[in-house]
């Protein structure tokens, strides 16, 4: 039973959570700050529990209290600045490290937090009785970088009537960002949480709504709520905002906010979300778990969609009215996933990271259902295989996606995915991109698992997780019962064994535990005298990404008797199988051919192969297995597929191998299915362009007019005057999507000289010139949108001669008629806006188009002025685009360095978000090629930004790690000066080896970095080393003793380099403080300056503290210097609480040269020593060379109390 | 004179009537006379009077030729139901009118066409005027008036004129709503009257801000739905009041 597993499941904390309070008293929307206390009820389970670790980022803590008694506390967050080190390494395996490390340092499902309290002696002596402790927190937030999202309008009025709203956001668990907590998902509790908002406000928060009280003044009121559920605090989650309110007409539990102005859009978007309710409590028998639920739409969100317990925050652009035909699919499918994750992520919470594949596959295939169930089995299969082809494209070009990482902990250094170049063992540390990979496999492999037991079993599985998880979270605490709402790898598979009895032991073995997918390859014969079909299948199993596949898989032949499934063994050395056939004769005539649905239709068997009955073969039809399938038949074969196969994924996969055979047979076969109405519209929509691709391949052959210009004219035209399209009437969703596609895969045609027929494009110019909209009943702003990408298509690159500056006019007479076109719709745009400002979109892509293909100067300045803040986002998004696409071409600086520093500066998450994700997918330069851009001061920035800059989300500090490892790769980045040519002042050869190795031995965490890749080019490494020693006491004997230790733990490196002596510290120290000897840690010493602290905190004002910190400090305010953290596993218990208290810094700077020449190793020393109290001599540090252009020297170590 | 004569004829007439007459005899007039003061006797020794002037027959001219009327189409003859006695129906050219403009072009192609067109001429002029008046953006840096795209203005709530429909599109979806039956008809007529009507509309719509769509209020019936949110806010305990 998965009972006695849960029941196993430990707490890493020597205490349980059981209640948590969070009362924000006060919003400042003008200084957007946030001000409240917490209070967390917590049961110690072991004696004398002395200290608290909880999760608290970027909040100033006032005070802390145990029992009303004032408790000591040390904030300490080593992922504020990831590398302390002056390391001029630059090396991303590093970097990837250290972060790991920096991240587990603070993983609360190890135990750790940012925040260690020390529970009052008073207290420990109650711990025997395992009392009840209550620990009190005030806190504040200032213009929060992270965890809240303040949307302030600049315009006139009161706050509410500028629609200026506050929300929780975050990755994964990220709560720790707005108040303090035990920042887990296997951590419940239930809460109480209060909110005092401006009377003109709504607080919407997780839970019931218990009551809204005016405060005195009648200003202010306070809402109220319960969340009896114990739920994990990254559920939880709020917003506040003039919102305005609507009730569901089916559901009254249920009430939707949207913010002023947008309620018509809101009652429309929600008119079917009680569907969904439906659906999801039938399929799954089980009430929805919370009494009530909300949803919230919010500008500039983080994401489309967010859960958290009984709510869900989505942005606001997926509202929309009856007009909008494309968005309606999209918002629906977004709610269904907000809906299934309430289920499986926020009520049935994970154990640990590694069970997160669980829920997303869970909440991913029950989404999975409701889209077969409203948008039919087609819209189904056609989303199966576009996430399997996404999933399989991914890992075969980046290498597996690894569902269910085991971490046998310890020193191993085995890495699950040494392909990776960050950690999957946190998902702070994953890329957003593998993130969405893994959520698609993981609803994928529920799929398989489907398959294997059957979706009754299922079900009946989801049903009792889900009834369990019930009778749970109903109990109290006392009970012990919580933990059965905690979800894990293991409870789920007995669950699934228990329900079933089957095992599907193999099948987890295969595609859970191990990464990859599986790539065939497939080509059959027919051997007319045996009768028999020789298939054989061979498999591609030693590229990266790729694993091995044994067991079965399901053939389906399509004969002319009919069609029949095989199962077929794959076995390690067995390519070839033999399959009878069943049709013994040749055709009859007149006979109709039966499919596999049953149905019996006549054929024309002209084209086939007079001596085979075979007309057609399937690998793996129904997606059983994760794999790629390149399979080779004729195309007459692949033409039989596509007409008469059912199933809309036998068809699209017929007409992307019909791309290969250009041929008069093949264009028929896709005339034909664009011409069925009964055929499903994606399978014709990409017949379109399969057709564009023929028509190109067979240019010289091609008869008749322009390939689909007929065929749009007879399906979309008048019928007295074939050039004029009809009046837009969109009442039928098919032909609409139809109508849309084709102009834009028309437009892809080229003729011999390889521009777009004169005549296609005139029949574009056509379709927009005519376009009528005024009898119809929805928005064609999505349609003009394609009729412009359809421009865009048409484009070709213009003859220059002598690369002569663009003028009109050299303008091409055709693209001038584009121009115009674009010209119109983008200034009409501005007086009449289209929904979601689609046109403008295309506008701008299309004026890209333009630029790059030499049509017209090459200038980003029109696309940085759509990208400044203050547009919709979407035209931001294109725009960016642009400009991205500008810095590749052109090579610029200027536009890199701005988009940098829109990276930096940009009030939208999402969109600083996007950029860096542009870059990536785009790169100005890669690590192959030289570029200008790449240089020292680049490398530099982008080290800053990922290091230190993007410590408030988690994604973003993801996506600019990623952007620097397709910018340099995993190495050391070639741009970078070698050693000698730099700094002397700095070199201390030795230095570059240690940390990493030292890492290597230490941190589990760390076995990606790979010190010999560095030193493979027995180049002299220099690097800086900056002990950041606080107080000269916590950190500094751990920093001698890892030097001491180096030689003797680091395993033999090639080239090995040997240990110098350690190096000389010296101080000088000009703050009031005296300097400490590193080794002699006094305790007392240590507890007095920590009442100090304390008592100067108090005595400061506190808002006060941060403002006067310049910008790039407040990141580190909080922040103790940390040591690379894996350091700290042990040591740091006893000696790192103190090191907070310490008001300067050490700093050591070991400058040493080393050189080696063939197998001797020569030293040299040179020892140089600053020690600069930072908080005096900033000006001194920034003069000092050694700092120039190192980011992290500036802003490694303060204390909050620095600031005398 | 005259004046005398209209007098004797009236008062003939008079008397005549009055006896119940319709025709003035010989007796009447006398009688008017008589009344009038003359003395009947004497007239016809004035009438034999010796130098009597003799007014002579005006001179026979040739009857006027009455020219023949112009013959525009075929009279009408009357229908079955018109007795013969009434007059005849008038030349056609009286009562049909004479078209003096051409005939509208009711083709489908050039309706379409022209519609196009015309919509385009607005469009573009429209645009231009706002291009012309406000800041513009260029694509080309030797021609800054070729192509001349409006700036790019930042709002600071984008999200409202992105995901509003605008008036016209509500304006839109109200006619449609209302005369969805009638199907798509090529209809001509209305073609230029609603091109006006939309370019009016774009003008209007580009000055007043989009977004004008006023929240309705909740109807009532929703506030017998309980939900927390639509509770009314308590007021603060009064014990807590000082």
């Amino acid at each position: 039973m998965n009972r006695k597993k849960d029941k196993g499941f430990e707490s890493p904390r020597p205490y349980k959570l059981t209640h948590q309070v969070v009362c924000i008293n006060n919003i400042n929307f003008q200084r957007k700050s946030v001000i409240g206390f917490v209070e967390l009820t917590i049961f110690p389970t072991v004696v004398n529990l002395n200290r608290i670790k909880l999760n608290s980022k970027q909040c100033r803590i006032y005070r802390v209290r145990v029992n009303d008694l004032e408790a000591p506390f040390i904030y300490n967050d080593p992922t504020l600045e990831v590398c302390h080190h002056e390391s001029k390494q630059r090396n991303l395996n590093y970097f990837s490290s250290a972060y790991t490390a920096a991240v587990s340092a603070v993983d609360p499902d190890a135990g750790n937090g940012e925040l260690s309290i020390k529970v009052p002696s008073e207290l420990w002596k109650q711990g025997d009785e395992m009392k009840v402790l209550k620990v009190y927190i005030e806190f504040s937030l200032d213009q929060p970088k992270g965890g809240l999202h303040f949307v302030v309008p600049d315009v006139e009025g009161s706050m509410a009537e500028r629609g200026a709203h506050v929300f929780s956001f975050g990755y994964q668990n990220s709560t720790r960002f707005w108040f303090p907590c035990v920042d887990s998902y296997s951590e419940l509790c239930t809460w109480k949480l209060e909110f005092t908002v401006d009377a003109s406000m709504v607080a919407v928060s997780c839970g019931d709504l218990v009551e809204t009280v005016y405060t005195h003044d009648m200003r202010k009121k306070t809402f109220h709520y319960m969340l009896p559920i114990p739920t994990a605090a990254p559920n939880i989650s709020m917003a506040v905002g003039p919102f305005e309110i609507l009730v569901d007409p089916y559901m009254h539990e249920v009430t939707h906010f949207c913010l002023p102005q947008l309620l018509p859009l809101l009652k429309h978007s929600m008119s079917f979300l009680h569907e969904i309710f439906e659906f999801y409590e039938e399929i799954l028998t089980c009430r929805y778990p919370y009494s009530c639920f909300k949803t919230v739409f919010v500008d500039e969100a983080y994401m489309e969609v967010s859960s958290s317990a009984s709510m869900s925050i989505f942005s606001t652009n997926m509202l929309h009215s009856g007009m909008i035909i494309d968005q309606t699919p999209m918002t629906r499918r977004c709610l269904a996933q907000a809906l299934a994750q309430q289920f499986f992520g926020c009520f049935i919470s994970r154990m640990s990271w590694s069970d997160e594949w669980v829920l997303k596959g869970i909440s991913g295939y029950i989404y999975g259902l409701y889209l077969k169930k409203t948008f039919g089995v087609n819209e189904y299969r056609h989303w199966i295989k576009e996430e399997l082809d996404r999933i399989v494209d991914y890992e075969l070009k980046m290498g597996g996606v690894l569902l269910h990482p085991t971490f046998t902990g310890g020193k191993e250094k085995e890495n699950p995915t040494p392909h990776l170049h960050f950690s999957i063992k946190h998902p702070h540390t994953l890329s957003w991109e593998y993130y969405k990979m893994f959520q698609c496999k993981a609803h994928l492999v529920m799929r398989l698992i489907e398959n294997r037991i059957s979706m009754e079993f299922m079900l009946q599985v989801f049903n009792k997780l889900l009834s369990l998880a019930n009778t749970a979270s109903s109990q109290k605490y006392q009970s012990h019962m919580w933990s059965q709402m905690l979800l894990s790898t293991s409870g789920f598979l007995k669950s699934i064994s228990n329900v079933s009895g089957k095992d599907i032991g193999p099948l987890i073995k295969q595609w859970v535990d191990q990464s990859g997918v599986v790539k065939f390859f497939g080509s059959f014969a027919f051997n007319r005298k045996r009768n028999v079909l020789e298939l054989e299948i061979r498999q591609d199993y030693t590229s990266s990404g790729t694993q091995k596949y044994v067991g079965p898989i399901k053939v389906t032949v399509q004969e002319l008797d009919g069609s029949f499934n095989h199962t077929l063994q794959i076995e390690e050395n067995s390519l070839k199988h033999d399959i009878p056939c069943h049709s013994k004769s040749r055709r009859n005539k007149k006979k109709k051919i039966p499919l596999m649905n049953g149905e019996e239709i006549d054929m024309d068997l002209s084209a086939m192969d007079s001596d085979s009955p075979l007309l057609w073969i399937r690998i793996d039809p129904d997606m059983a297995i994760l794999r790629k399938v390149e399979f080779e038949q004729a195309d007459f074969m692949w033409q039989y597929q596509l007409r008469y196969e059912r199933d809309v994924v036998a068809q699209e996969e017929a007409i992307s191998a019909l791309e290969k055979f250009p041929t008069a047979a093949s264009r028929l076969a896709l005339t034909d299915i664009l011409e069925q109405d009964q055929c499903f519209y994606k399978v014709r929509m990409q017949a379109c362009f399969c057709l564009a691709k023929i028509a190109n391949a067979m240019m010289s052959t091609w008869t008749g007019p322009p390939a689909m210009k007929s065929l749009f004219t007879r399906m979309f035209c008048c019928k007295s005057c074939p050039n004029i399209v009809k009046t837009n009437n969109f009442m039928n969703f098919q032909s609409y999507f139809l109508q849309k596609t084709m102009p834009v895969a028309m437009a892809l045609l080229r003729d011999v000289h390889n521009l777009c027929p004169k005549e296609v494009l005139n029949f574009i110019l056509d379709l927009i010139k005519y376009n009528d909209n005024r009898k119809n009943k929805f928005s064609d702003n999505y349609y003009r949108a394609e009729l412009i990408d359809a421009l865009t298509n048409s484009l070709t690159p213009a003859i220059s001669i002598n690369n002569e500056v663009r003028t009109i006019d050299s303008l091409n007479p055709d693209v001038r008629l584009i121009l115009e076109e674009i010209t119109r719709f983008l200034n009409m745009e501005k007086l009449l806006p289209s929904y979601r400002n689609t046109i403008t979109v295309s506008c701008l892509r299309a004026i890209r188009m333009l630029q790059r293909n030499g049509h017209i100067p090459s200038d980003p300045s029109l696309f940085k002025s759509y990208a400044e803040y203050g547009h919709f986002v979407d035209v931001r998004v294109a725009a960016l685009d642009a400009v991205v696409d500008y810095t590749r071409v052109e090579r610029s600086a200027d536009e890199f360095q701005w988009l940098l520093d829109m990276v930096q500066n940009d009030p939208i998450h999402y969109v600083r978000h996007k950029i860096l994700s542009l870059l990536a997918k785009n790169p100005p330069f890669t690590r192959a090629a030289e570029s200008s851009l790449c240089n020292e001061a680049l490398v530099d920035q982008l080290w800053k930004l990922m290091n230190s800059g993007t410590s408030h989300d988690w994604r973003l500090r993801c996506g600019a790690v990623n952007l620097y490892h397709t910018l340099f790769g995993l190495t050391r980045p070639s741009c970078l000066p070698l050693p000698e040519l730099g700094l002397v002042l700095n070199l201390k050869e030795k230095k570059a080896v240690l940390n990493p190795t030292i890492k290597t031995e230490q941190g589990p965490g760390g076995p990606e970095l790979a010190p010999n890749i560095m030193f493979t080019t027995k180049q002299e490494e220099d690097c800086i080393v900056m002990e950041p020693l606080m107080g000269g006491m916590a950190l500094a004997p751990q920093g001698l003793k890892r030097k001491a230790e180096t030689p003797l733990g680091s395993p033999p490196e090639p080239g090995q380099v040997l240990q110098e002596e350690p190096p000389m510290i010296k101080a000088a120290i000009k703050g009031r403080f005296p300097t400490q000897d590193e080794e002699d840690i006094d305790m007392e010493t240590v507890h007095d300056s920590q009442a100090f602290i304390y008592h100067h905190l108090n005595m400061l004002d506190r808002p006060s503290t941060p403002g006067r910190e310049p910008p790039i400090m407040e990141q580190a305010l909080m922040s103790m210097p940390a040591t690379p953290v894996p350091l700290f596993s042990k040591e740091s218990t006893s000696s790192s609480k103190h090191g907070g208290e310490h008001h300067h810094h050490h700093h050591h700077h070991h400058h040493h040269e080393h050189k080696k020449k063939k197998k001797k190793h020569k030293h040299k020393h040179k020892h140089k020593h600053k020690h600069d109290s930072k908080d005096k001599d900033k000006d001194k540090e920034r003069d000092s060379h050694a700092f120039s252009n190192s980011p992290a020297s500036g802003r490694s170590m303060r204390s909050p109390s620095l600031s005398d | 004179i005259l004046q005398n004569i209209t007098e004797v004829g009236r008062c003939a007439k008079a008397s005549c009537e009055h006896t119940a007459r319709s025709t003035p005899t010989l007796s009447d007039v006398v009688i008017t006379l008589v009344e009038m003061g003359f003395n009947v006797d004497t007239l016809p020794v004035y009438a034999k009077r010796s130098q009597r002037m003799v007014i002579t027959a005006p001179p026979v001219t040739n009857a006027p030729v009455i020219p023949k009327s112009l013959v525009a189409g075929q009279k009408r003859t009357h229908p079955a139901y018109i007795p013969s006695h009434f007059p005849e129906f008038p030349d056609p050219h009286t009562y049909i009118k004479t078209p003096t403009f051409r005939e509208p072009v009711s083709e489908y192609q050039v309706v379409r066409e022209k519609a196009a067109s015309q919509r385009r001429d607005v469009e573009r002029a429209l645009t231009r005027f706002m291009a012309k008046t406000g800041e513009t953006q260029s694509l080309f840096k030797d021609d800054l008036t070729a192509f001349p795209l409006i700036a790019a203005r930042p709002s600071s709530i984008p999200y409202l004129s992105a995901l509003l429909p605008s008036e016209l599109e509500l304006q839109a979806l109200e006619e449609t709503d209302s005369s969805e039956q009638d199907d798509q008809t090529d209809t001509e007529n209305n073609h230029n009257n609603n091109i006006h009507d939309d370019t009016g509309a774009d003008k209007e719509n580009a000055v007043l801000p989009p977004g004008g769509v006023v929240p309705t209020v909740k109807n009532n019936e929703e506030n017998m739905i309980d939900n927390p949110y639509l509770r009314p806010v308590k007021k603060p305990k009064v014990r807590r009041k000082k």
